[in-house]
């Protein structure tokens, strides 16, 4: 119901680590918006098509996936030829195809254990400081999946309800149960969560420090 | 944080995943079907308040950037955030924050019906439209270099729906207040 849009492959983009793509990512997309020429624009934007496109997807599985967000791309540069020179939407446009692609390119080749991953290291300083506690993101993250397919079946199960009563189904009487009965049994899962123990126990710098004093002597 | 925040944020964000799995759903008294996830900021900060709220959108904001197709139409993916509206997306984590904020502060359980309602129909409005696009159009202005007058008046073609949504939402948490009340409890 959830796939993820992992591509399983073995590509030289699969190969890089999780951390390493999210962060080439993150500085072409910062490093892109100071770049003004349209050639090395159009070089960058190439070879994010190239990438994406040979990442293991079909052609028509590829497109769609990034279709909507090509769309309002579209609009907003037709938009754009209205008050801007041609030229600047040109760059604009090549700048945000190359962003795009490269995106897309990165999600297709990440698994969410290694994106989580990521997320998980990321959260560490938040952890250390006692604001989190270590393993909370993945928890949560968790939580959240396994309880999809549970309240997919809670909605239709309301909804056959309105059926039978042989009423119309509206925002507002699905709503209201539909959010109700899924929070009355997160209290539930929280209570069985603390009442296991699965939550990993509160660290602050200081138990953290005489944690590794203990394991030195 | 204690656990049932974690609880309640994790499974209001799978309610948030679920709303755009389903099909737009008619209000009756206008020929369009609206799609439920559009309301869910709103309904986030309106139901359990805006820490729990903005961990909610956290939460589903991360789900797609890591690419989950969990954004309604089955979209998902860092393409989405790297694209020219992406500030909504990230904006939705503010927008629950502030909505719930307002909300704990103008509602309270006892009140009469009329002014818990206006409470929460403020909060959405500030939150979930003022905030959001506050957020949204300059985004879209920095990074598609859509001068701002031009996002903006394109934008007001969506308020009238958003103000609707407000209405709705204001009903719903309304009714989860009086039925299983989360806003004010820790």
């Amino acid at each position: 119901m959830l796939s993820s849009l992992y591509v399983v492959g073995q590509g030289p983009l699969h190969r890089l680590s999780a951390g390493s793509k999210l962060a080439v990512l993150a500085i072409v997309g910062v490093g892109l918006f100071f770049i003004q020429s349209p050639w090395i624009l159009a070089f960058a934007f190439a070879l994010a098509v190239i990438v994406y496109l040979t990442v293991g997807l079909s052609l028509r599985e590829a497109l769609k996936r990034i279709r909507l967000t090509l769309y309002s791309l579209l609009f907003l540069m037709v938009l754009n030829l209205f008050f801007l020179p041609i030229a600047e939407v040109q760059v604009l446009a090549l700048r945000f195809l190359a962003l795009v692609f490269a995106a897309a390119a990165v999600t297709a080749t990440t698994t969410l254990d290694a994106m989580m991953d990521v997320v998980n290291r990321l959260m560490r300083p938040l952890g250390r400081l006692g604001l989190i506690r270590q393993g909370d993101a993945g928890l949560t993250v968790g939580l959240c999946l396994r309880f999809v397919p549970e309240i997919l079946a809670r909605y239709h199960a309301l909804v056959e309800a309105h059926k039978a009563r042989g009423l119309k189904v509206r925002p507002l009487t699905l709503l209201g149960p539909l959010v109700i009965l899924t929070l009355k049994q997160a209290d539930d899962v929280a209570a069985a969560i603390d009442a296991r123990g699965l939550r990993a126990a509160r660290t602050t710098p200081r138990s953290s420090q005489s944690n590794e004093r203990q394991i030195r002597s | 944080m204690t656990t049932r925040d974690l609880a309640l944020s994790a499974l209001f964000a799978a309610i948030i995943i679920v709303l755009g799995l389903v099909p737009p759903i008619p209000l009756g008294f206008i020929p369009v079907p609206i799609t439920l996830q559009s309301m869910g900021v709103m309904l986030a900060g309106c139901i359990i308040g805006a820490k729990r709220g903005a961990l909610a959108y956290a939460i589903f904001v991360l789900l797609v950037a890591a690419g989950l197709p969990v954004l309604s139409g089955g979209r998902g993916g860092l393409a989405i955030l790297m694209g020219p509206t992406g500030g909504y997306i990230l904006g939705w984590i503010v927008a629950a924050f502030v909505t719930g904020f307002i909300a704990e502060r103008l509602v309270r359980e006892g009140q009469n019906e009329w002014r818990q309602l206006g409470g929460f129909f403020a909060a959405s409005v500030i939150g979930g439209i003022v905030v959001l696009y506050a957020i949204g159009m300059p985004w879209v202005t920095a990074s598609a270099g859509t001068p701002f007058y031009a996002v903006a008046s394109g934008s007001l073609v969506f308020v009238p729906g958003d103000l609707l949504k407000a209405a709705i939402t204001a009903l719903a948490a309304r009714a989860v207040l009086a039925g299983y009340p989360l806003l004010h409890r820790a």
